[in-house]
Formats: C-alpha cells, structure tokens, sequence
C-alpha cells in the first residue's frame, strides 16, 4: 500500500488553527522578550541538543516537518511526503520560493548535505534518526529521496526544527561544521534573523520580512535574555520585563504563584515531543544491584504521588512502565504493569527483599549505597532527601551525593563510580529515539553521556529493540514494545518514577505561542501581543 | 634626587617585582584548576544530549586537552608573555574579547559601588565619631551592624521587591532595556537606571565596613598627643576634627578600599547573580562550572594585575596622605 499524505491535508489543518484563532485579530508588531536559561554556549543546534540552544535557535532555522499539539505532521520546509511500499524509500517535496537569511535560495541540495554531512555525522541524536539513511538523491532543486536500508518509521518524527535543523549547504560546505563561524551568527530560513548577542544579557533576533509563511511572523522582534536567579526571573516576570519562561525558568514553587495571580498562567503543554521522564539508574554490575530483587524493591518502596505533589507542586504523573503514557497515542505504551505503584508498597517490598535473602541485621539496615543525584537544580536534592527517609524504611541506608555537573557526568558514564543515580532523560516522540539508547547492550559506550550507563545487558531484549525499531506494521509494533516494557517491568535496570511536567509561564497579553508540539523549542513565528 | 623622579624609580621597581608574582600566581592557578574532576569537553558532551568518545578524544585534541600538563602550561605561559590569553572552546571566542566585554559592566558597578561605599561611609564614620554616644551615632551603629549581617541576595531580592514590583521605579535586572533598545544618551540614562539598585545593595555591605572603621579611626586619632597641641594652640573644634583628625584617619580606609577594589572584580558574584548584571564574577562563576580553564586563568590573571596595581596606586596615596610616609 502506498500511502500518501498530500499537503492539502495538513494545510486544512493549519487552516483550521486560524480559523479559530481569527475569532481574536492578531496584532502584528511588538518585541517579545523571553528567559533562556542559562546561556547556551553557541547556537549551533546541527551539533548539540542542548535545552538553551533549542530556546533559541529553531526561531532562526526550520525543519522538513513541524509537529502539531496532537503529534500531526505539519508540512514546514517539505510541502509534502511519500512514503513507498517497502518503506525504504521516502520522497520529501520540498517548499519553492524559500531563501536563506542572506537571500541565497533554499534547495533540495541543502537538505541533502545537511542530514548526510551534518546530522548523520556531528548531531548527538542524528546518527540515530538517520542510521538507515543510505543516501539522498536530488533529481530537482526541490525534491529529495532517502534511501533507507531498512524502513524508519521513527525517522519522521526527528524531523523538527529543534531535533533536525536545515542549514545552509553554502555557508558550511568545505569547513570543519563544529568550528564554523554559523555557530555564533546563525544563518536559517526560519520567522526570525539573528542579530546580535550580548554576552552575559541576551540575544536579539528581529522578523525575517521574506519568512515563507505568507504575513508570518507576527512579531517584530524577539529577545532571549538571561537572568541567572531564578527569583529575579519570576520578578522580572511579574514587571512585564519578561513574558514567556519555559522548562522550570520560572521555579514551580513561584509559577503556582503566578498562576493564581490575574495576568499571568502556566501552561503543561508544549512538551509532548520531549516526554522527559525521572528515573533511578542502577549499577547493575556491582553489588548491591546486581539483584534485581533490590531494584524491584525500591521502585515498589518509592511513594510516586508524593514526590510529585510535594516536590513538584501536583506537576508530573506517576510513571507505570518504562515507556511514558504519551506513546499511548501511538500504540506502543502497556498499561497495568506491576512494580510500578503511585504509592508506596512498604510490606510487599520487604517481603521481595526477604525472599531475596536481604536480612537485616541489628540495626535493621539490610543493604547500604550512594545516591547520586542529577545536579539541574534544587528540587532533585529534596527528592534525594525523601529518598533516604523512604527506602530506610525497607532497610536501605543511603548517602546523598550531589557534585557539580562535569563531576556528576564523568562519574555516572566515564568511570561507572556509582551504584544509584537519579536522573531524568527525554524519551522523545518515539522509543527509537529516546529509549533505545538506556536498555541496548549496543548503547553501553563508556565515556558517552546519558545512554545505559546501568551496564544492564539482556540478548532477548537486544533483539525485541531491533525489531522494534525496523517494524513498519503499527500492531506488530505495538506488540514488540509490549514484551520489551514486560521485561523492563521485572528487570528494572531502572527504576521509572514519574512523567515530569515541565511548565511554561506566560503574560496572558501574549497569544499563540503553544501553536506546535515543540513548544518553546518551536519558533513563535504565529506568536502575537495583544497589548 | 628630585621627588618626581624617586617615585617613577620606586614605580618601576615595583612594576619589575610583580613579574615574578604575576608569574607564580598563574603557574598556581593553573595547577589548581587541575584539581577539578571533569574538563571542558565533558560539560560540552554532556549538554548536547550524547556524543561519541570518538568526537569527545577529537575535541579534547582541539582543544588541546590531550597534552600533558606541563606542555599545556608552557604554551599557555608562552602565550601570555606575548598578551595572548587564548581563546574560549565553550563562547567559541577569544578569551582577551570576552573580557572586555564584561570589564565595562563590572567598572560600572566596582567604581559606582567604591565611591559610594566609600562616600557614605566616611560620612556616616565621621558623623557618629563626632557625636560619639549620643542617638545619631547609635542609628549609625545600629544600622553598619545590621547591612553588614544581612545576607547580600536576601538584601537584593528585598530592593527588587519593594523597588521594582511593589513601587515600579527601578527595572529587576539587566543593564538595559532589551525591548526598546535605546541609542545616545536615552541609553546611558537607561543604563544608569538599571545601575541604581546593584550598586547599591552591593555597597550596602562595604558601607558597613567603611562606616565602622572611619569611626573607629577618627577616635583613635582623636586622643592622639597632636590633637592636645592642636587644642592648646587655640585651634578650633571643627579645625581639629576636619583637617588634622580626618586626614589621619583616611590611612586606614584607604588601605582597605585598596584591598577592595581587588576583591570586588570576583566578589559580586551574588549581586550579579540576582541582577542579572553581565559583569566578570558572573563570567568566571559560569566558566568554573563549564571547566572553561582558559577563560578562568584569564580572569584570575586580570585580578592579580588588578591588585597588584591597586596596591602600588594606594602606596602613593599614603606618600600623598601622610608625608612622613616615603616611598622608596
């Protein structure tokens, strides 16, 4: 079957967003200023993923696809796809008339240096969207086919302009891509031109007049500043200095706050390609948790509901399985797992521990460890203090451990000096891209940040992840990524403990800037100021 | 000798002698910095989400990183003998460029913050020295003890509370206008707008220090033998307090806003922080958490230049203050 999606589609979609929108007329003009925080350290995001930079960046660049609030496919720099039977070749026909920032026009040569001699090889996360990309044919300026070895149904969902930038063939060509000038002066097709950046106080992007989308953007100007206290952010947000902070920029503490105030609200969405998900990485090769009796019982022992109502102030939900319950829209999430409790199981995690042979001795205290945790932030240290008060319970005794980020790292996935880590990783739109990399045998890679550090390695779910990933049947899919999260319930090489809720806080006076499902990570470019 | 021509021999002697000083404090530093686990490449690696300890070896080459210590240290040290501070991997810039660009900001606020520190605390010294024990000198006292044991962030949240949200005179942060970006003078008035509460919830602190001190001082001096022949002399109160007495105990101020000045380039850390203010304590807080060793030893050798200057500039005000004191 081949299926095509024509743009027309898509289009009527987009129509309907302004449709709706036009109830209220949008005002064209006015200077928005935002948080980014902290400051990123370039704004190449063709060679890192890092949150600031996805602040900043997709304002300047587009990519193929934007995604909607409900994960459709919205046509951006491809006007619209084909994919045929055997999956293994997909036609991207992309949009004419498009120029870059300095008027050299886009073409489907851009396309095909950027995934094959930038993403494919200097992006963190590319050589895993694109790893069945074979090679890219351009038989006209605006038409370009991939050639996959093996189907990619994953690879259509990495194509924003936050995870899979375009950029220009011609500023970049013949130079090392992560020493190029476009790092620091970024040159895109997006709704916004880069124009200066001040160190240590923001960066200046205005309107791009020859954006594509026709009287798009509506904004004149848009400004990322940095502020590094978090409690001059929220003041700063409540004298209309700044309107817009998103991914915990505004503390939860302060943004329930503003939410009751008149003026300001908060807003989960916007997050749903990112799916970030808090976790406990286990050493599964040393003692202790080698067991997985020992890491079952503290994934049972741990009160979800608690650490997300008192820590996190109600944002967040209980994790019940390895995969988040945002991929329930596509399929591929299991309900009713056990080992998974939003509150905590004391008596049933004790008897695992007993079984396992786990006694305890005079002082009740059966086994003892280090708990690393994740250095991005207050709240994580007050998590590790519950966690020490809870798991005393099943008789764990733990010491908190918190460094400053390049110790943490080094530790946790240079030397594997560490026997528990709380952590958070994004599972991204689809498990290829986000999940995959914690669980694989393949993805034990020392010196690597944030792939399986836990060392944990099983050849029957090797082989599910594989499958999984080829499978273009959306059923048989579905029920590969049943077993694999079966497996992960009982094996629990991590321990998944709560789907967070990042949260983005906004002056009611600026409309339409939630418009995609990349959120803040997208470009404002519908985003308009009611004043 | 004339006495013009002993001080710029006494300068450059002592010019010549902080060579080997500024050599040994970088040398320090750079091992000090070693200690630290982590490098550049780890905190760049791991903000980017994932990458290869392929790209991680290749980056670590570029940026030099591979080589062993004392090649580093040799060529950094070779490096600044001839200005060149080397160049930041993480803000892809040169370290010389980004300091400059930061220097003017933490002028702004280092010498707004001294004159005022300095102003107002030989003043307040001053006033409860003459009123010694009566109401005026209590508040004072009062007052020096309370600012100087307040924490400085609590202090600066305070002044944007009250000053920015509750009464709207002054902006929370920045150092200018972001949405308006001013040109010509609208702009230096905008920027001195956002200078008010910075400087003074920095000064706040000094202040304390100075107005204890000049206090103490002026007692001090005032039941020194001179001030006894200045009163048998017939000279009056006021001529006493304000010419011999003041001038005395100026000595001791000077030196500690000599010691100051150095401390102040790193030390606002915190009055940046909540300010948002772009200056250098900022920049070498961010850099030590980003392992950025070149920009770091560039700040840290800009300081050491500082203080060492500060400290040869207080010498000759001495000479200035008290003639009595030589240089040589």
């Amino acid at each position: 079957m081949t299926f095509r999606r024509w743009a027309t589609g898509a289009l009527c979609a987009l129509g309907l967003v302004f449709g709706g929108a036009s109830a209220m007329a949008q005002k064209a003009g006015g200077t928005l200023v935002y948080i980014v925080q902290p400051e990123p350290p370039s704004l190449a995001s063709f060679l890192s993923t890092s949150g600031p930079i996805g602040l900043v960046a997709p304002k300047i660049y587009d990519g193929l696809f934007d995604y909607d609030n409900d994960l459709n496919i919205v046509p951006a720099l491809a006007e619209s796809f084909d994919v045929s039977e055997d999956g293994k070749t997909v036609t991207f026909n992309l949009r004419q008339g498009v120029t870059w920032h300095d008027g050299e026009p886009f073409t489907s040569a851009d396309v095909q240096f950027t995934v094959m001699e930038i993403l494919s090889k200097v992006h963190p996360r590319g050589p895993n969207s694109f790893r069945e990309v074979t090679s890219i044919d351009t038989p006209d300026a605006h038409t370009a086919v991939f050639n996959l070895a093996n189907p990619a149904p994953y690879m259509l969902r990495a194509l924003s302009a936050y995870e899979s930038p375009i950029v220009p063939k011609h500023l970049l060509e013949g130079q090392d891509p992560r020493n190029s000038d476009l790092a620091t002066n970024p040159v895109g097709t997006g709704p916004f031109k880069f124009v200066e950046w001040q160190k240590g106080q923001y960066i200046r992007l205005d309107k791009n007049e020859n954006y594509w989308k026709e009287g798009l953007p509506y904004l004149d100007r848009v400004v990322g500043r940095f502020i590094p206290d978090a409690s001059t952010r929220t003041a700063a947000m409540e004298n209309e200095e700044v309107m817009y902070g998103a991914y915990g920029a505004i503390p939860n503490i302060d943004a329930v706050r503003l939410r009751d105030t008149d003026g300001f609200s908060v807003t989960t969405d916007g997050y749903s390609m990112i799916n970030p998900m808090a976790l406990i990485e286990f050493n599964t090769t040393t003692e202790p948790f080698n067991d997985p009796a020992i890491r079952k019982a503290i994934s049972m022992a741990l009160d979800r509901e608690f650490l997300i109502d008192n820590i996190w102030f109600g944002y967040g939900k209980p994790a019940t399985s390895a995969l988040s319950s945002n991929f329930a829209a596509t399929g591929l999430y299991k309900e009713g797992l056990p080992n998974y409790p939003a509150n905590a199981d004391i008596d049933a995690a004790i008897a695992v521990l007993e079984e396992a042979g786990f006694a305890a001795d005079a002082d009740g205290v059966r086994a003892t460890a280090v708990l690393d945790l994740i250095p991005y932030g207050e709240d994580w240290r007050r998590a590790g203090e519950y966690m020490k008060q809870a798991l005393a319970d099943i008789g764990i005794e733990l010491e908190l451990r918190y460094e400053d980020v390049p110790t943490w790292l080094k530790r946790i996935y240079a030397d594997y000096d560490f026997a528990m880590n709380v952590n958070y990783f994004y599972q991204l739109p689809d498990p290829v891209l986000g999940v995959h990399r914690h669980y694989g045998t393949d993805q034990i890679r020392q010196g690597t940040h944030f792939v399986n550090s836990s060392r944990y390695s099983n050849p029957e779910l090797d082989a599910l992840l594989s499958a999984g990933a080829q499978e273009a049947d959306a059923a048989k899919r579905s029920e590969i990524y049943a077993q694999v999260q079966q497996i992960l319930a009982e094996d629990k090489p991590v321990a998944n403990l709560f789907e967070m809720e990042f949260l983005t806080v906004y002056n009611d006076k600026l409309k339409d800037h939630a418009t995609s499902a990349l959120g803040a990570y997208g470009s404002f470019d519908r985003a308009w100021i009611d004043d | 000798m004339s006495h013009f021509a002993r001080r710029m021999r006494y300068v450059v002697k002592r010019l010549l002698q902080a060579i080997p000083i500024v050599l040994a404090i970088i040398v320090m530093n750079f091992f000090l910095l070693q200690l630290a686990e982590g490098d550049a490449v780890d905190v760049l690696a791991g903000e980017a989400g994932s990458a290869t300890p392929e790209y991680m070896a290749e980056l670590r080459a570029k940026f030099g990183l591979d080589q062993p210590l004392p090649v580093q240290l040799a060529v950094y040290l070779k490096n600044v003998m001839v200005f060149d501070l080397g160049y930041s991997f993480r803000h892809e810039m040169p370290v010389s460029e980004l300091i400059l660009d930061r220097m003017l900001a933490t002028l702004l606020l280092m010498v707004s913050t001294i004159v005022l520190a300095v102003g107002f605390g030989i003043v307040l010294g001053l006033i409860a020295a003459v009123s010694l024990n009566t109401w005026r000198d209590t508040a004072i006292s009062i007052f020096a003890l309370i600012t100087y044991a307040t924490p400085l962030f609590w202090v600066g949240l305070m002044l944007i509370v009250v000053f920015s949200l509750n009464l709207g005179w002054f902006p929370t942060s920045g150092m200018e206008n972001v949405a308006m970006f001013y040109e010509g003078w609208d702009r230096v008035w905008n920027i001195a707008h956002h200078l008010v509460l910075p400087t003074i919830t920095l000064s706040l602190f000094y202040l304390a220090l100075y107005t204890r001190l000049m206090r103490a001082s002026m007692l001090e001096q005032a039941g020194q033998d001179y001030v006894t022949t200045a009163r048998a002399k017939g000279v009056t109160e006021n001529r006493i307090m304000f010419v011999h007495v003041l001038r005395n105990a100026l000595l001791p101020v000077v030196t500690m806003a000599g010691v100051q000045v150095g401390a102040l380039i790193g030390g606002s850390v915190i009055v940046e922080s909540v300010f948002a203010w772009p200056g250098l304590g900022m920049l070498a807080f961010e850099a030590l958490f980003a392992r950025d060793l070149n920009l770091l030893l560039g700040i840290f050798l800009l300081s050491a230049l500082l203080v060492v200057a500060v400290n040869l500039v207080v010498d000759l005000i001495y000479s200035t203050l008290d003639p009595r004191i030589e240089v040589e």
